[in-house]
């Protein structure tokens, strides 16, 4: 059919006009020179072929030039099939948990770089320890096991299990005894597998063995109200602390927790409203939470029975049979003022002991009775499941292995090898059992003696579960594939025990299908789908009750003065604690080279434990620092070199546990001396005090690895504190803002050009009452920002290169007056220097507005932006280190080295397998830059940039820093000056706020906040 | 230029009996000219031991990182930095003696300025490897060079007194090389003229064709004294420069306005020292007592003396500013070199520099050779220290006093600034082997008006005074080192 319809180009066509007409003749509207080309010499001339002919010559020559060139080959394989969450350069979090805390793992294209806490977290509200930020580099520890072992040498799978199922059978039928020693597990889907396992096998018994235990807390618990549990201490809601040796913002039960609970009455906000806890701690070594105490006492581990026994006194007005005072007098007059400041704080008090001796923490719970602080700062009824171990099963075990009961034994998690205080008779007792089964994922000092091992995934590979607290509950999702051949402890057990559940990830979902689920109110896949996402389910807590102790005290204050007199040391001797460092813990990471670089937060040492000895000891027997001793207790002997420790008590000493492994890894391997032979056991626990019976100066030299090496401040303003009763009167006194901030811009000799900061002007705020010097941040930096691990010997050349540090300053009272000048100090008397008070400053870079390092950098490679960084170019800086000399600071840091590529840095980054821990947010350094903190501004153009994509202005606390993000004090905050209501404008605001060496006028972007004491005068 | 007869009543310049242009010649060409002597071979084969130690030094830096030496995040300078600015200060003395000198018409110069300004050349070599050497990415030095790049704007921060530094130090090896070569334009010609073969194929090229005229004369001299002109500032404004890396900074002990008359006044002194070091024994070994006299070794001892109580003053003031300023941070500092772990360094500073040179102050001291040798060493040690203080004392205990810290060197420190030494040894030691150590052409200026024959004949003519005769047949004997006997025997 012919369409009747006419389409046309424009209205001319349709109408036809003369000119449209005339136009259209021409295929081209306008005239194409052809003929001119043709016509001319373009094709008659006679060189075309030959111009020709060079052009082509020319090409292909440099073509073949250009491709002979060697381009590095990259192998990166495009995904063949792309996972459907997986963006190459965005970050995805999965919710899991670390040791019962919730935490968010950061991963990019599908390998975690980073653990943060999940700031729903019950626990510290998303701070994280720095251990549990360390924890994502063991995973990347080539020296974990690829292969399980059978008799020394890889196997596979299924011959390991032919092999132990086997045994497990045989054993079964001889009817002999088989054990699952473990440390403290509180999974429930672990539990139920150990059941399940113990279903199949009757001869099987649980053991829980911690190296350092609680256990004494537990019994003390069920001996005093029929409860053997550890209680979940509320120290916020605690005005008056007193603490006996326990290190509670450090190692002991929860630290983060308490961090987090023991600020929120000391920081900002509770200053603000003119309320500060006290805080008093009786111990004999320094520890982290000795040095943020208001007031201190050092005292003998022999008098720290004696002690509570006079609290106790002091409190009840009874008098307990074979009460004596304490040698000291300072400590003496402390216990009464604490009985005093307890009292009047009734129901808002607390009073905690480190001791896992069982009669003292009997002694505790009384005085906690007394003082109304169960239901309130104690709470039994949802009580803490971090800690299990029972010492007496344990010690039970090893004789049932001794005397050849025992059979099969397996372990997970636990390396008695090392940590039991009688190795020895361990080790010759384990040869006994025919089957040796460890779940260890390193060829550990138990592994070895072991005839099967079952190498456990990391804990980012694994599937489970927690339960910390009484109804709050965690699961571990894995955030990567297995990276070896490696197999869940409990897929293992299941597997012996022929379940017919044999894969882990369904007993967990059915266990919590069956019971966990509904605790939330949860139910089903959406249920568990809605768990993996939040990460936990906190079901409604049991109201606390109320507990009054009733038993009779007389026996136990006789063995609390037995165990006492039996430390105690005569004149001139000393006495033995041994403790745990916040770094490095128990040991168990010891192979974590982050951990080993993190200085102590006390002695600021690195890569070593030490023995601790009290600055008038030092000088009595005129040693000198890394003077290498002798140590005699127990029938034990290690040689270390000392330490001079303010606040050590005189006459004891003090040695850190978890060092001195010897299978621990290439990192951990004879780092340090081991001190857990140095334990005994008494009464039913573990106990870590003992008289040295002797000590012998050697003439070796052991220089430690300090980062700080001056310990007095000098008297400068770098610190400004001030006294609760002051800062009441006048909330400015001595930030030297009493008479308004001062401008030292007025008094400049030049015009100073004004720097726009048109949106954002990033600086900080820091708050050195709440920060408690822990050192998570130095770790959490480490992981965010690629920062090398240097080793011993150069952190004893001083160059460590972390980007924040915890700086940690003694001061010393005398008369009232703060001594705080090196000479003043020399001429203190030896007492004196029981007498100190402690402060941490992190230090960071300043980002100075009139920053000292831009000016003298002859290449323009450090330069300020637009939004009040200092910022690193790192491919153009030369290495002058003209930067470095000129920062009051001193926070540069320089690559000596090439860290990343040398073969004398090898316990890192020498390997590919490892670096695929690196953020690749953040360039690595090559040798002969310069560095230091960037305010994370990968973080700050992160957050940006999806405030841009969302099209909306950034909020406020969006961007957090990494240091910022991991405090669980809130120390650090973050953000831009230029929005009046950002939480750092406010804080900054605050009167305490002052600036390290502002009196420079070089305009520092980090304010601090002086530090408030809420000291009792013990004078009077 | 001193064509006219000289006052009897001054003392001799050059003294010897009978000396002439052909002796001058010969005496100061005869290390050149021959082959060298035990004493010389001795000296090279330690100095290129040296010279070898410092190749393996650098060598391992580059290799390893600048790690290899004992810096730490605290101290960032110590052996490199003191290092360069105590051979950039060395090579002072020979701007001064060639440039003001010259303009001040000292015509005693004329015998050591040729050495003194080889010295200049040697040490700001040395001075300059450590720009290098110190540098943690030296094969990106090019970035402190103002050059067009492609990356737009960016350019080298004028504002750092490091790329001053660099200007400074380039300007002055330049101007220092140009000078000191066009005064060895006659002198390279003289050796042509005495060489054969190849030889004198290669003296030809590096006489530049001189042909001996009296407008090539005359242009020579002309060029002579505007290179001194420009060289005159150049004493003055390198150092000065040097010192604002230290004085524009915020460092307490840098942070000093005093620093650029104070560093000028040690530079001249540590590099009138290092002359003295370098001629007592060249005088001996090559036999140019005539030329080099006890005139000349007095009068550098009396400007050591002078630039040393220059120094001691600057010392005094800035210990009496740091006192009266009030800063908290400088009167630590300046306390802490006294007081602090490093007080050996601030006596081995003050003792050697300021009360060692006092001793000058007697005659006997200033014209004893061996004293005066030793002094001389005493003072550049003294001036090392001096460098050692400012840089590492000042910056291991600054502001804050968590990060105090000690500077310890390590065998590749010591390796480096040995190796410098023996560089500049070995450099100088070819230097006097294949160029005339004394410029000879202008010591004869000083033959015609200056020498004992100008005298003489001065004497013989008989219009002078009986006691100025007197006059300077005592300092004949005071000043000769040259046997007094011949003299009998004439």
């Amino acid at each position: 059919m012919d369409s009747k319809k006419k389409y046309w180009k424009g209205l001319e066509e349709l109408n036809r006009t003369p000119e449209f007409v005339e136009k259209n003749k021409n295929e081209f509207a306008e005239p194409i020179p052809i003929e001119d080309v043709l016509s001319g010499d373009g094709l008659s001339a006679k060189t075309p072929r030959r111009d020709f002919l060079k052009a082509l010559g020319f090409g292909v020559g440099a073509v073949t030039l250009a491709a002979c060139q060697r381009v590095p080959v990259h192998k990166s394989i495009p995904y063949l099939i792309k996972p459907e969450e997986v963006t190459p350069g965005v970050a995805n979090y999965y919710s899991s948990s670390y040791e019962g805390q919730a935490i968010l793992v950061k991963t990019r294209e599908g390998r975690p770089i980073k653990v943060e806490g999940n700031p729903n977290d019950l626990f510290s509200k998303g701070g994280l320890s720095a251990q549990a930020q360390a924890s994502v580099l063991d995973l990347y520890d080539v020296n974990r096991l690829k292969d399980p072992k059978l008799k020394g040498s890889e196997a596979g799978w299924s011959e390991i299990d032919a092999f132990v199922i086997k045994e497990l059978a045989a054993i079964k039928a001889a009817g002999k005894n088989i054990r699952l020693v473990t440390s403290s597990i509180n999974s429930p889907s672990t539990l139920a597998v150990i059941a399940e396992f113990i279903k199949q096998y009757p001869t099987a018994k649980h053991v829980t063995y911690d190296a350092v235990s609680y256990t004494g807390i537990i019994q003390a618990n069920q001996n005093s109200f029929g409860k053997a549990v550890i209680p979940h201490y509320n120290f916020d809601k605690a005005d008056v602390i007193v603490s006996f040796g326990a290190d509670f913002l450090g190692t002991w039960i929860s630290g983060e927790e308490f961090t987090r609970q023991y600020v929120s009455n000391r920081n900002n906000k509770s200053l603000e409203s003119k309320k500060m806890s006290r805080h008093i701690q009786f111990e004999s070594g320094m520890s982290l939470t000795g040095t943020n105490a208001d007031n201190r006492l050092a005292i003998k581990p022999s008098e720290e029975g004696i002690a509570i026994i006079n609290l106790y006194n002091a409190i009840s007005g009874t008098t307990l049979p074979g009460s004596k005072k304490l040698s000291s007098k300072a400590a003496e007059n402390a216990i009464t003022i604490a009985a005093k400041e307890l009292v009047a704080a009734k129901g808002k008090a607390l009073v905690v002991a480190g001791s896992n001796d069982v009669a003292t923490q009997v002694l505790v719970n009384a005085i906690n009775s007394l003082l109304g602080s169960y239901g309130t700062t104690i709470d039994l009824d949802n009580p803490s499941k971090q800690y299990a171990g029972n010492d007496a099963e344990f010690v039970e075990f090893v004789n049932e292995l001794s005397r050849g009961d025992v059979a099969g034994v397996l372990f997970l998690n636990v390396n008695p090898a090392y940590d039991y205080f009688k190795a020895k008779e361990f080790t010759d007792a384990l040869a006994k059992a025919r089957l040796k089964v460890s779940f260890a994922d390193h060829d550990d000092e138990t592994a070895l003696l072991s005839n099967v091992i079952a190498p456990n995934h990391h804990y980012l590979e694994s599937w489970g579960d927690a339960n910390a607290v009484e109804g709050y509950y965690t699961v571990i999702q894995p955030t990567i594939n297995p990276v070896y051949n490696t197999r869940q402890a409990e897929h293992s057990l299941l597997v012996w025990a022929e379940n017919p559940v044999k894969d882990y990830y369904t007993f967990v979902r059915n266990t919590w299908n069956e019971s966990l689920l509904a605790k939330g109110g949860l139910s089903g896949q959406k249920g568990w789908e809605t768990l993996l996402q939040t990460g936990m389910i906190k079901a409604t807590p049991n109201t606390a009750g109320t507990y009054t102790f009733n038993r009779d005290l007389n026996a136990v204050a006789q063995t609390i003065l037995t165990h006492s007199a039996s430390i105690a040391a005569g004149d001139g001797k000393f006495e033995l604690q041994v403790y745990q460092s916040p770094a490095i813990g128990d040991g168990k990471r010891a192979n974590n080279p982050w951990l080993q670089e993190l200085p102590d937060p006390v002695s600021k040492v690195t890569w070593d434990n030490f023995v601790a000895v009290s600055v008038a000891d030092i000088k009595k027997l005129k040693l000198s620092e890394g003077d290498v001793v002798k140590v005699t207790a127990n029938g034990y002997t290690v040689s270390l070199p000392v330490l001079a420790q303010p606040g050590q008590a005189q006459g004891t000493i003090s040695i850190a546990v978890g060092y001195g492994r010897t299978n621990a890894g290439p990192v951990g391997d004879n780092v340090g001396k081991n001190a857990f032979p140095f334990y005994s056991f008494r009464n039913g626990t573990f106990q870590t005090t003992a008289t040295v019976t002797a000590f012998e100066v050697t003439s070796i030299k052991a220089p430690l690895a300090q980062t700080q090496t001056h310990h007095s401040y000098e008297g400068r303003s770098v610190i400004r504190e001030a006294k609760f009763t002051e800062y009441k009167k006048n909330p400015a006194v001595h930030s030297g803002n009493e008479k308004g901030h001062k401008n030292y811009d007025e008094e400049s000799l030049w015009d100073v050009p004004s720097h726009d900061r048109p949106v954002y002007d990033w600086v900080m705020a820091i708050d050195l009452n709440a920060c408690t010097g822990c050192g998570a941040c130095v770790v959490a930096c480490n992981a965010e920002n690629n920062i090398p691990v240097v080793g011993k010997d150069e952190v004893r050349r001083r160059r460590e290169m972390h980007w924040i540090r915890i700086d940690r300053y003694y001061s010393y009272e005398e008369k009232g007056e703060s001594i705080t000048e090196e000479y003043e100090i020399d001429k203190l008397k030896d007492d004196a220097f029981d007498n100190v008070t402690v402060v941490h400053q992190p230090m960071l870079c300043q980002h100075c507005d009139h920053a000292p390092c831009e000016t003298v950098c002859p290449v323009l490679a450090t330069v300020h932006s637009s939004e009040g960084l200092n910022q690193m170019a790192y491919n153009r800086c030369v290495g002058t280190r003209y930067c470095a000399n000129n920062c009051p600071y001193k926070v540069r840091r320089f690559n000596w080295f090439n860290y990343w590529n040398d073969s004398r840095f090898d316990n890192y980054l020498n390997n590919e397998h490892t670096q695929l821990v690196l953020n690749p947010d953040v360039v690595t350094r090559f040798r002969g830059v310069m560095e230091k903190c960037s305010m994370c501004v990968q973080r700050i153009q992160a957050g940006k940039l999806k405030a841009k994509i969302e099209k909306r202005p950034l909020k406020d606390g969006e961007i957090k820093m990494a240091c910022q993000q991991t405090c669980s004090a809130n120390a650090i905050v973050f953000g831009n000056r230029n929005d009046p209501n950002s939480e750092v404008s406010k804080a900054l605001k605050s009167e305490r706020t002052y600036y390290v060496l502002e009196e420079l006028n070089v305009q520092p972007g980090i304010g601090y906040q002086v530090k408030v004491r809420n000291a009792v005068e013990l004078e009077a | 230029m001193a064509s006219h007869s000289e006052s009897i009543i001054r003392e001799p310049l050059i003294t010897g009996k009978d000396i002439t242009y052909g002796q001058i010649t010969d005496d100061i060409l005869r290390p050149v000219e021959n082959m060298p002597s035990k004493a010389w071979w001795i000296g090279f084969t330690v100095a290129s031991l040296g010279a070898l130690l410092w190749v393996f030094s650098i060598s391992y830096t580059f290799w390893y990182g600048i790690g290899s030496w004992g810096l730490n995040k605290t101290v960032g300078w110590a052996w490199d930095i003191t290092g360069f600015v105590w051979w950039v200060g060395i090579g002072h003395a020979g701007t001064l003696i060639s440039a003001v000198l010259l303009l001040f018409r000292q015509n005693w110069r004329n015998s050591i300025n040729r050495s003194a300004e080889a010295m200049t050349i040697f040490a700001v070599i040395c001075a300059a490897t450590y720009i290098g050497a110190h540098m943690g990415r030296p094969w990106m030095a090019v970035y402190s060079l103002p050059l067009p790049n492609q990356y737009g704007s960016l350019w080298v921060n004028f504002n750092s007194p490091l790329i001053w530094d660099v200007f400074a130090i380039s300007t002055y090896f330049s101007v220092s090389l140009v000078f000191w070569y066009t005064g060895l334009l006659p002198d390279m010609a003289s050796i042509r003229d005495r060489a054969t073969g190849l030889r004198r194929r290669i003296y030809s090229v590096a006489s530049f064709g001189w042909t001996g005229s009296v407008k090539t004369w005359q242009r020579f001299e002309t060029v002579s004294l505007i290179l001194a002109g420009l060289s005159t500032p150049l004493v003055l404004s390198v150092h000065t420069i040097v010192s604002m890396d230290f004085a524009t900074s915020l460092e307490p002990g840098w942070h000093t306005t005093i620093f650029p008359p104070y560093f000028v006044a040690g530079a001249i002194f540590s590099g009138f020292a290092m002359v003295q070091t370098l001629l007592l024994v060249t005088r001996k070994v090559l036999g140019l007592e005539n030329y080099i006299t006890m005139f000349h070794i007095e009068s550098m001892n009396k400007i050591i003396l002078v630039t040393g109580s220059v120094v001691g003053v600057a010392y005094i003031t800035e210990f009496f500013i740091a006192y009266y300023s009030g800063g908290e941070y400088e009167q630590y500092t300046f306390l802490n070199r006294f007081i602090g772990p490093y007080w050996w360094a601030a006596c081995m500073m003050y003792g050697c520099n300021v009360l060692m040179t006092q001793m000058m102050w007697s005659k006997k001291v200033r014209t004893n050779i061996p004293i005066s040798w030793v002094l001389s060493i005493i003072v550049n040690i003294g001036m090392w220290f001096e460098r050692f203080v400012i840089i590492v004392v000042s910056l291991h205990r600054d502001y804050i006093p968590s990060s105090w810290a000690m500077f310890y060197p390590t065998w590749i420190d010591v390796g480096v600034f040995v190796g410098s030494i023996g560089i500049f040894f070995t450099m100088f030691l070819l230097f006097i082997r294949v160029m005339p150590s004394v410029a000879i052409a202008e010591v004869k200026l000083l033959l015609k008006s200056a020498s004992e024959q100008a005298k003489k004949k001065q004497i013989a003519e008989g219009h002078l005074d009986p006691s100025h005769v007197e006059f300077y047949k005592a300092n004949l004997i005071k000043f000769d080192s040259v046997d007094q006997s011949e003299y009998e025997k004439a």
